[in-house]
């Protein structure tokens, strides 16, 4: 995802855009939309990767019903009945699809409570296909190329309204292949009917709406699977002194965590072993630990086990301590660091504030880390607090310590204006200068700095 | 809008007892649309000026109030300057911080490097301005209208 654009949704009224990168830092005071953004992201990945329903209510995150989410403006405010929201995205060059910007737009409206998907619209280049689902209409797909735009109603009249179902999130492709049957025989689907002054469709337009590289197609071939998101839920789980071998079902708060590391303990040694160094060399930078091990309480890998982790005394190596007995910056981080370094790490990493209960040289060790992740493929969003992080994040790009260049970071600083937040798109360029910042950017801690340095009457007023 | 600051008036903008005119500078800055730059030698005499300088130049980097610039391209910079021999002034270094960031705001009160600044051959495209605090014309350090009119305009800067 390059960009993400939004209207009428939450605490954003007017139509705003918000520039992706590799590393994205959500920063801002509390209640300025940050976790609402994060979670269009996620419902925006699910629908137009996983085709499923869109679900606002998915943990971690819970904004409620419609009328919750969409921008309300309270008492004579007037009542606003959809709302939208897309993003942009431009294709690996080692993908199997056409080349060139794509953009996937989505309509929400209401139905029984819930926001349901009445409109989705996939662009790419000059080429575009759309899906609608109106009570008033019958459900049709509009498609269109630079020689015109057509529609086609998939159902007859008679299906109108009470078969409605918002439930149905066909793939784009799936609306190519009832469209690619219509246009072969025009005079057998009176449903074709183009716009305007449109001609009916040719072989070319066909081929161009096929062309479309339909988002389900967008695989990661490095990976070897479908690109996946994962959200991390603000506060992770609290560690146990033993654990029980489990499915290790992903889950937003980590609980699935340490049975992941015993199955690669136990069964992937290979893997487990560069988990382990990874692990390891950030537990040693961050402070926090020098090893991690599995500590198998029975002779079989179905018996019950512990996460044991050791920090080193000098010559000494210490004794091994249960992670519950450790301080709990280690257990909280410990989910977020092991999704990270995974080697089937989320293509799409949305987390919120990594940086709780660790010291802030574990939160700038933590802000090195991001950067040597950070890549198109492993994309992570990341709201925080932390002074740390974000300037550890400023000089690893100006010093060229880790992976990340200038362009690959983006700062998205939500801002409260009124009943409004706006999002700006902040950039670091070469020398790690903050470009694009608005004056109320920060100014809470320059004010705070300018009063403890110097005491001044006016403090620059 | 961006602007310079010379070390020779840093204790004016950034101590506990700055002038009317500094304070006002650095409120600018610090609270609303100004944005500084400093790099190399620059910085330098601004930590030797104001020891708390470089506390408040972190926050004010982090937060997009202060801008610094590569230090090989202004030692670059300010060679050529020294070698083409058109200016007055010891601050060709200065001079260079404001041909490579465009910077247009100078605040100083050097009379030499007020010259300089003001020489469309040196600074250009806009020219440059001088916000000073002269001890003979202003020997109160007072913020003045024309202090308030140089503060107000935003087309003295190229850069974001």
């Amino acid at each position: 995802m390059d960009r993400i654009t939004l209207k009428n949704y939450r605490c954003f009224h007017d139509r705003q855009t918000a520039r992706l990168a590799p590393l994205t830092l959500l920063v801002g005071e509390n209640s300025t939309g940050k976790t609402s953004f994060m979670a269009l992201i996620r419902v925006l990945w699910d629908v137009a990767y996983g085709h499923r329903v869109p679900d606002f209510k998915k943990p971690p995150y819970d904004l409620g019903s419609f009328d919750e989410i969409v921008h309300n403006r309270g008492k004579g405010g007037s009542r606003v009945k959809v709302f939208e929201a897309g993003f942009d995205a431009t294709p690996r060059h080692d993908m199997t699809v056409e080349e060139g910007n794509y953009c996937f737009e989505v309509t929400f409206g209401e139905n029984l409570t819930a926001p349901v998907i009445t409109r989705r619209r996939l662009t790419c280049n000059d080429a575009w296909i759309e899906d609608r689902v109106e009570k008033t209409h019958p459900r049709q797909i509009r498609f269109g190329t630079p020689n015109g735009s057509w529609r086609h109603y998939t159902f007859s009249d008679r299906h109108v309204a009470k078969d409605l179902d918002y439930d149905m999130i066909d793939s784009f492709f799936v609306l190519y292949t009832h469209l690619r049957s219509a246009t072969k025989n025009p005079e057998d689907h009176p449903d074709l009917v183009p716009l305007g002054d449109s001609d009916l469709p040719v072989e070319e337009d066909m081929k161009r709406i096929r062309r479309i590289g339909y988002l389900d197609h967008f695989e990661m071939p490095t990976m070897g699977d479908k690109p996946r998101a994962y959200a991390s839920a603000p506060v992770r789980s609290q560690p146990l002194r033993t654990y029980a071998p489990s499915r290790p079902t992903p889950d937003p708060q980590g609980d699935h965590v340490p049975m992941y590391l015993a199955n690669l303990y136990f069964r992937e040694q290979a893997q487990w072993n560069d988990l382990k160094h990874a692990l390891e060399t950030f537990g040693k930078t961050s402070g926090l630990f020098d090893e991690i091990s599995i500590g198998p309480l029975g002779k079989r890998d179905s018996e019950p086990f512990q996460v044991q982790v050791r920090k080193f005394g000098g010559r000494l190596k210490g004794p091994r301590r249960n992670l519950i007995d450790m301080g709990y910056g280690v257990s909280q981080v410990l989910p977020v660091i092991t999704e990270l370094l995974r080697r089937d790490a989320p293509s799409m990493f949305l987390v919120q504030q990594p940086e709780v209960h660790l010291h802030p040289s574990a939160q700038a060790a933590l802000g090195s880390l991001l950067c040597n992740v950070a890549s198109r493929e492993r994309q992570l969003v990341i709201e925080t607090h932390s002074d740390h992080l974000l300037d550890r994040v400023r000089m690893d790009v100006r010093d060229g310590a880790g992976r990340l260049k200038p362009e690959d970071v983006s700062i998205l600083y939500f801002e409260r204006r009124d009943l409004d937040v706006r999002i700006h798109s902040l950039r670091l360029d070469e020398e790690g200068n903050v470009l694009g910042a608005p004056d109320g950017y920060r100014s809470f801690f320059l004010e705070e700095t300018a009063r403890s340095l110097w005491k001044r009457q006016s403090a620059g007023t | 809008m961006c602007a310079i600051v010379d070390a020779d008036v840093a204790h004016e903008v950034f101590s506990s007892n700055p002038s009317e005119a500094g304070d006002k500078f650095f409120g600018w800055i610090n609270k609303g649309s100004g944005r500084l730059v400093a790099a190399g030698k620059l910085l330098e005499e601004l930590e030797a000026g104001s020891p708390e300088f470089r506390d408040w130049g972190s926050q004010a980097v982090l937060s997009g109030k202060m801008r610094t610039l590569k230090e090989s391209e202004v030692s670059a910079r300010t060679e050529r300057i020294e070698h083409e021999r058109r200016h007055r002034s010891n601050d060709a270094h200065i001079l260079a911080v404001a041909q490579i960031s465009g910077a247009r705001l100078l605040y100083t009160n050097d009379g030499d490097l007020q010259k300089d600044f003001r020489d469309r051959k040196l600074i250009d495209k806009p020219p440059g301005r001088i916000y000073s605090t002269d001890k003979k014309k202003n020997p109160n350090k007072e913020f003045r209208p024309v202090h308030r009119r140089l503060l107000a305009r935003n087309d003295l800067c190229r850069v974001e």
